[in-house]
């Protein structure tokens, strides 16, 4: 990335120019053979400008001197053709500027040939101890984001997130003949080499997919309707982001999210304290770290729910102005050409202090729900995600594993009905969350037990 | 910057070449975007992009790898293929490996310049639209775009694919609400080579969809678990096919993992189901991603499955026959009214989005289904909340009973509506 000195458009209300280059490493083996070899880099220089309420925005895929003048011109001209929409109410956006400079220290990065190596060892070991298997999928991932910023009332800076992510796939027949598969996922903060990636890591992994596979060849369907559930921690990340994050965005709650009439009103169990964090739990630095946003804000953890209340929503400078918050630094955007949105940083399900075994043997009949693909949110706070694993539980023990199912509610309904939440604490940062454009996010979480919807016969 | 394409992608070839690389595929894609965007029913941002991308293949000893890179100076290309080189002689050998030969064509459609007062006489039209005829629906975001889309691929064995590719776009979403309550999401859009000719509203279904939002803040749940008739919309019907095109393709047949891996030529859906491709679709350009011109296919003619989807690389490690492909995709339209279609139902819903996670090989799926409408005794009645369907994608197919005349066209894929019986709702 260019180290030239940023300057945002001059003569707007509020401009801003950034850098940001995203790199990605990605290696797909399939049944043995490297599909996907994969490096790409995606580099450019944006700048956007409010003007009499609208915005202009505009980028190039450069980052000389001569592409910042050119996009500061442009996106200054984007803005004024908008006034040809009329006045807009005048609106006083927050504007405390930041400046600092938040890069990543992690170890050296893999090999190519050792991560090959890995790749076809776990591809043999698979073949050797899984002769039922009629496949194994391994994909790798690696992302990097690099933004160099600077906006006209005094914010620049440098901000900087990693992540690397494992995806290990194993594909057999069901009872009836019919392909089923199982995923597991491992993600975090930094690349490979700080995920620790190695063949005797993984192996432990891999059996204890292989096990739950082989519960999945014979497994039942779940009886559709609301069941008592158990959220495990790997999913209970993605009910706090689904369920009651999105509606929690300031966007969302301009455009009518139902969130937007319930502050200070209870809308979960007082079990439940729920929060997008910016960098920090605790005193370790969480797996998407935001310092300083794409807006240049000082980025501050928003608490949503304490103790089962609404307490407050995640905004941008200009959703901030509107709803007539605090402005909590979480304007976001995915690569230099998409303008920042109002996103999700580190979103999370504070820990109780039950232990995960007595919440699931206190179930006489449910589910226990243990992996995911992925979920979708609602401005109604109805959510839902897709269950690639689960169990019964008949009185108090695990049963047969259950089909592809779905799992849904009405967030606010659902999270009152949380009576148990057990003191593990899961991360994970793995996939994307989409809203015009992707981004990364990560999700946190311990187990849950409440009442929700399992699609089904 | 300006770019000469062609001129560019050769040169880029031929420095691959040098490299030492035995074969290589260069594309080139430079593509300009003016999208003047609505939030919370309002114009808010008028955004202007260029973007390059330069995707470089590259194959050595029967190894091969990829990269990608958006600045094209000449030390950025230069340290692309070096180290593309390196990366290369570290992978396995893979007999898989190729590119394609002798693939010749240039293709040009759609606007090449945009018209900004058309942009912004079409965000007008669509928020005067929803100011007089749907006030409680809010466009919480929306746009109005025109895109051109110039790319340039070569191959080291003489394929030279070209095309120029204009088009507007038009998209709406958001929710409706009053007195406290809010509908589901819902949103309509798609892609057209002129969007001058209506209102923008009548373009894609987004007029209906604004008026079905606001039918749908008063909800209610089923009463009780049923099995019923699903009349899957333009919108659902997307699931179906998406899950259908992923059971062909690479993934699922590399992997394994398809129903259909052994089907060709064997009817696998219902008889009166008909797809076929439209890969010239507006925004788009007739050449598969691994360098190929993709001729029309007839992928499922009166429920007889035709062809397997496979890249070349997946032809040549599973031995199925290759069938270059690109997006867009038709189902033919049926001989009945949508409005028949759903007084023949006398316990079910129409289903205008399915909100459920990726349904696996095996197509067991169950999902929520939003703004979406119970049918009882062929009547249309309340908007539903937190009902579910479940059933199996492959079932699906088999045990459509009608398609209606009526259809979508989004510019991509253009589907009717599509009755299904015996799915369980809960």
């Amino acid at each position: 990335m260019s180290s030239n000195q940023l300057t945002a458009p001059s003569g707007a209300a509020y401009s801003e120019t950034r850098q940001h280059e995203v790199r990605r490493n990605q290696l797909v083996m399939i049944d043995g053979s490297l599909a996907t070899n994969s490096e790409t880099s995606e580099g450019g220089t944006s700048a956007r400008v409010w003007n009499s309420g609208y915005w202009g925005f505009a980028s190039v895929p450069a980052t000389d001197s001569a592409s910042a003048a050119k996009v500061a011109k442009k996106a200054t001209d984007n803005a004024a053709v908008m006034g040809r929409f009329g006045e807009q109410p005048k609106i006083d956006m927050p504007l405390d500027a930041h400046v600092g400079e938040y890069g990543y220290n992690g170890r050296p990065p893999m090999s190519r040939k050792e991560v090959i190596e890995l790749l076809e060892a776990l591809n043999a070991h698979c073949k050797k101890q899984f002769p039922d298997v009629k496949s194994a999928t391994f994909m790798l991932q690696e992302e990097s984001h690099a933004k160099r910023f600077a906006t006209s009332n005094g914010s620049s800076g440098l901000s900087s997130i990693n992540r690397a992510a494992a995806y290990l796939v194993l594909t057999a027949d069901d009872k009836n003949g019919n392909p089923v598969q199982l995923m597991q996922t491992f993600s975090g903060k930094g690349n490979f080499a700080d995920l620790g990636l190695s063949f005797d890591k993984l192996i432990p992994e891999l059996a204890e997919l292989h096990r739950h596979l082989q519960a999945k060849r014979v497994a039942v369907a779940p009886r559709g309707g609301k069941h008592t559930v158990v959220i495990s921690p790997e999913l209970a990340g993605m009910l706090a982001h689904e369920a009651m994050g999105h509606p929690c965005e300031a966007d969302i709650v301009l455009g009518g999210a139902v969130t937007g009439n319930l502050v200070d009103q209870q809308v979960a169990s007082e079990l439940i304290t729920m929060v997008d964090f910016a960098n920090t739990y605790g005193s370790q630095e969480l797996m998407i770290p935001v310092y300083v946003d794409d807006e240049g804000t000082e980025a501050r953890d928003a608490v949503l729910i304490e103790k089962g209340i609404l307490k407050h929503f995640m905004t941008s400078r200009e959703t901030a102005a509107k709803l007539g918050i605090a402005s909590t630094g979480n304007a976001r955007a995915y690569t230099f050409n998409d303008e920042p949105l109002v996103r999700m940083r580190n979103t999370a399900i504070l820990p109780g202090s039950r232990k995960i075994e007595d919440i699931i043997s206190e179930v006489d009949d449910g589910y226990y729900l243990m992996k995911t693909g992925n979920g979708q949110a609602d401005s109604t706070s109805e959510f839902m995600f897709g269950i690639t694993l689960a169990y019964e539980i008949k009185n108090g023990k695990l049963g047969n594993a259950i089909t592809d199912t779905t799992v849904s509610g009405r967030a606010i309904d659902m999270l009152k009905t949380v009576d148990a939440v057990s003191d593990d604490m899961y991360w994970e940062c793995n996939g994307y969350c989409g809203k015009k454009q992707p981004m990364i996010v990560s999700l946190g979480g311990p187990a849950l037990r409440a009442r929700a919807h399992l699609g089904g016969q | 910057m300006s770019v000469d394409i062609q001129a560019l992608a050769g040169e880029t070839l031929a420095r691959m070449k040098s490299a030492g690389f035995d074969d290589a595929q260069v594309v080139l894609t430079i593509s300009e975007q003016d999208e003047l965007n609505m939030a919370h029913n309002e114009p808010s941002l008028l955004r202007s992009t260029e973007d390059y991308a330069l995707s470089l293949t590259g194959l050595s000893g029967g190894r091969k790898a990829t990269t990608r890179l958006t600045e094209l100076d000449n030390d950025s290309i230069a340290h692309s293929i070096t180290t593309l080189f390196e990366r290369a002689q570290l992978a396995p050998v893979d007999e898989g490996n190729a590119v394609s030969e002798g693939q010749q064509s240039t293709f040009e459609q759609g606007p090449q310049e945009g018209d900004l007062d058309l942009l912004a006489n079409k965000v007008e039209e669509l928020l005067e639209f929803r100011r007089h005829n749907t006030p409680r629906m809010a466009i919480e975001e929306g746009a109005a775009l025109h895109r051109r889309v110039r790319q340039q691929l070569l191959t080291s064995r003489g394929t030279s694919l070209a095309c120029s590719v204009g088009s507007y776009g038009l998209t709406a979403m958001g929710t409706a609400s009053e007195g406290g309550k809010s509908s589901s999401f819902n949103g309509a859009g798609g892609r057209a080579n002129d969007i001058a000719d209506k209102n923008a509203a009548d373009y894609f279904g987004i007029a209906d969809m604004l008026k079905e939002t606001e039918r749908q803040i008063e909800t209610r749940p089923i009463d009780g678990n049923f099995v019923g008739d699903v009349i899957f919309a333009p919108g659902a019907v997307s699931d179906l096919l998406g899950w259908l095109i992923q059971q062909l393709g690479d993934g699922a047949l590399l992997a394994n993992a398809s129903l259909y891996r052994t089907k060709v030529g064997e009817v696998v859906t219902a008889p009166i189901l008909n797809i076929h491709s439209r890969f010239d679709a507006p925004g788009g350009a007739p050449f598969s991603d691994d360098g190929f011109v993709t001729p029309p296919l007839k992928l499922i003619e009166a429920g007889r499955l035709n062809m397997l989807l496979p890249s070349l690389y997946g032809s040549r490690k599973t031995g199925v026959a290759h069938t270059p492909f690109s997006s867009g995709w038709t189902i033919a339209t049926g001989d009945i009214d949508k409005d028949a279609m759903i007084a023949d139902v006398k316990r079910g819903a129409i289903v205008n989005r399915l909100s459920m996670g990726s349904p696996g090989p095996s197509g067991d799926f169950s999902s929520v289904i939003k703004n979406s409408f119970l049918i009882e005794n062929g009547k249309v009645g309340a908007a539903l909340a937190e009902t579910m369907i479940a059933g199996n994608m492959a079932q699906m197919l088999r045990d459509i009973t009608a398609i209606s005349k009526q259809h979508i066209d989004d510019g991509t894929y253009d589907f009717p509506w599509i009755r299904v019986p015996n799915l369980h709702f809960s």
